[in-house]
């Protein structure tokens, strides 16, 4: 229990996907611009994330079992651009509502390297099939905390008189520094 | 097929992280050294070409409905080889980059490139673009990695000069650490951006001037 | 559409993707073979250097049951013993060798393998200045240790609390290991 709340605290802050680790920085400067876009695509990766862990984890017995650990790479983002499909497909079919809410979000989940970048931690960390699928779906919701959080910032940064050179992007990711400096005050966060 | 006008699309106008604003994770996470920034160019560089090439050579045989699965599986491919190859012969590297070497794979430059470049050129003109867009994307790293190091540790050329430890230029007391940590990424990258714009601007501006005065 | 839906078609797919994905995999199995003893024989090289660098004169490894999940061999030479352990640091696990000698007192510690962010956390591996003296910190240190920010006496590397937290973890328990063996 305690390894699973360290887990869940640690992803969501002192060790945030993106603001501290760097995974998804694309979809997280691009898809931050209006706070309910954000939202969706937080909870099209969460969702992706944790059938990512759970899938990539039993393909890694599996590739551990045949001594093929020189495919994860190549096996891991197969599983996840399958996945992605699959979940596409199945959302389109049976939960029109949420396809409809998440469906533009699906592809670009692919290459988020948030989703590959998780699931080789789990790896690497040792993680069980429950602490990877916790690790992934808290990172999801790291991600999304991040993203929503950065999306309503930047809603009001884009209004604001900046030098000429600096609209757009560059005033984004100077913000979103400044939300990663908010977000060190968490680094070493620890309850137990 | 025009070499100068690639070169220059992949250095300044269509740099890929600077103006096209790709592969932001590694550009961000590993710039805390020289040694890291060119290392990570490299490698990122001979994916690109080798992708790029086999790509543009496989275009009139993978069809289109599974070509981003086809590509992926490609660039995965190459970015093992790369990351066996630095495991077995640069392991310092390699501990150096960490997770960060099989994340290439979902570097959107290099799917970026093969989607919009080499699924449509010949294969020598991909090749071109490969390194262009490696060479760019290159030294867009060292600039972020130069500023970092020297804000952060006050020092230049970590990891390579003077035994590793780089030339310090800054005393030890004085440089704020947080440069090197992400906060400093976000800023420095915000900045350098920035900078390029204004650059490009005034680049500009001057052909302008120069076909006006034809 | 019609043509994009036929099983022929769809067969083409499939069979496209898996000569790419048998042509990949054939070639990083080539790859593979050339490069996997390499990397074997570094990971050797580097475990009998970190031994070495921390129990002089080396050590063979000798049986131990381990209860804490921390400790995954341990080597037993002339003037004590090296205890390999694999605290979790940052990114992931750290692997380490921490030489103990007979008495109880560490004797040094070298890291062997990390996934800790460059700059910050890495420096704990780093043959640098700021690398070096945080492990020398250790030397001689018996008991429990900690960093300073939770009481104790080393001093954390600068912006990578977590990781020096884990090296002491590491550290006490390769103490407690030695402790147990008497």
């Amino acid at each position: 229990m305690e390894a699973i709340i360290g887990i869940i605290l640690s992803a969501l802050l002192s060790q945030n996907f993106i603001l501290v680790k760097f995974y998804g920085i694309c979809p997280f400067m691009g898809v931050s611009k209006k706070i309910d876009t954000a939202v969706g695509m937080g909870m099209a990766v969460t969702f992706v994330m944790a059938l990512a862990s759970a899938a990539c984890y039993l393909i890694n017995l599996l590739l551990v079992m045949l001594g093929l650990e020189y495919m994860q790479t190549v096996a891991f983002i197969l599983v996840i651009a399958a996945l992605v499909q699959v979940v596409e497909m199945f959302l389109k079919k049976f939960v029109p509502a949420l396809y409809k809410a998440l469906g533009v979000f699906l592809p670009l989940i692919t290459t988020n390297c948030a989703v590959l970048g998780v699931v080789l931690v789990n790896v690497q960390a040792g993680y069980n099939f429950l602490l990877s699928v916790v690790n992934g779906a808290a990172g999801g919701l790291g991600f999304t905390l991040a993203i929503v959080l950065f999306a309503s910032v930047r809603e009001r940064v884009d209004k604001t008189d900046c030098p000429e050179c600096f609209k757009g992007f560059p005033i984004a990711l100077i913000a979103a520094g400044l939300l990663a400096l908010a977000f060190m005050g968490f680094s070493g966060l620890k309850i137990f | 097929m025009d070499f100068k006008k690639q070169f220059k699309e992949g250095l300044l106008t269509k740099n890929p992280v600077l103006v096209q604003l790709l592969g932001m994770c590694s550009t961000l996470a590993i710039t805390t050294s020289l040694f890291n920034g060119i290392g990570m160019g490299l490698a990122v560089t001979a994916i690109l070409i080798c992708s790029n090439v086999l790509i543009s050579a496989l275009r009139n045989f993978i069809p289109s409905q599974i070509r981003i699965a086809a590509y992926i599986t490609i660039i995965a491919g190459f970015v093992t080889i790369v990351d066996l190859a630095l495991q077995a012969f640069i392991p310092a590297l390699s501990a150096s980059l960490g997770v960060f070497i099989p994340l290439i794979v979902v570097n959107c430059i290099v799917l970026g490139r093969a989607e919009a470049f080499a699924s449509k050129n010949t294969v020598a003109a991909s090749a071109v673009d490969g390194l262009c867009q490696g060479i760019g994307y290159t030294c867009a790293l060292i600039i972020v990695c130069v500023i970092r190091e020297l804000l952060g540790k006050g020092t230049f050329g970590g990891g390579i000069l003077n035994g590793g430890e780089g030339i310090r230029l800054i005393p030890a007391q004085f440089p704020a650490m947080q440069m090197v940590m992400p906060v400093g990424g976000f800023l420095v990258l915000g900045f350098v951006i920035a900078g390029s714009q204004k650059l490009m601007k005034h680049l500009e501006m001057k052909n302008k001037k120069k076909e006006a005065a034809k | 559409m019609k043509t994009e839906s036929s099983a022929a078609y769809i067969a083409r797919l499939a069979i496209t993707l898996l000569l790419i994905t048998a042509v990949v995999a054939a070639a990083l199995a080539a790859v593979n073979s050339v490069t996997a003893p390499k990397i074997q024989a570094i990971n050797e090289q580097k475990t009998q250097t970190a031994i070495e660098a921390v129990l002089p004169g080396g050590g063979e490894e000798i049986a131990f049951t381990d209860d804490t999940g921390l400790v995954s061999t341990v080597y037993k030479g002339q003037s004590g013993y090296a205890v390999e352990v694999t605290p979790s640091g940052f990114n992931g696990t750290v692997t380490m060798m921490v030489g103990v000698d007979n008495a109880g007192k560490v004797l040094g510690i070298s890291v062997v393998n990390h996934t800790e962010t460059a700059g910050l956390g890495a420096e704990a591996a780093s043959q640098g200045a700021a690398g070096t003296a945080f492990r020398s910190q250790f030397t001689g240190m018996s008991g429990s240790v900690s960093v300073t920010k939770d009481g104790g006496q080393v001093d954390a590397l600068t912006g990578a609390t977590i990781t020096s937290r884990a090296v002491c973890t590491g550290v006490n328990a390769a103490l407690n290991a030695v402790a147990k063996l008497g």
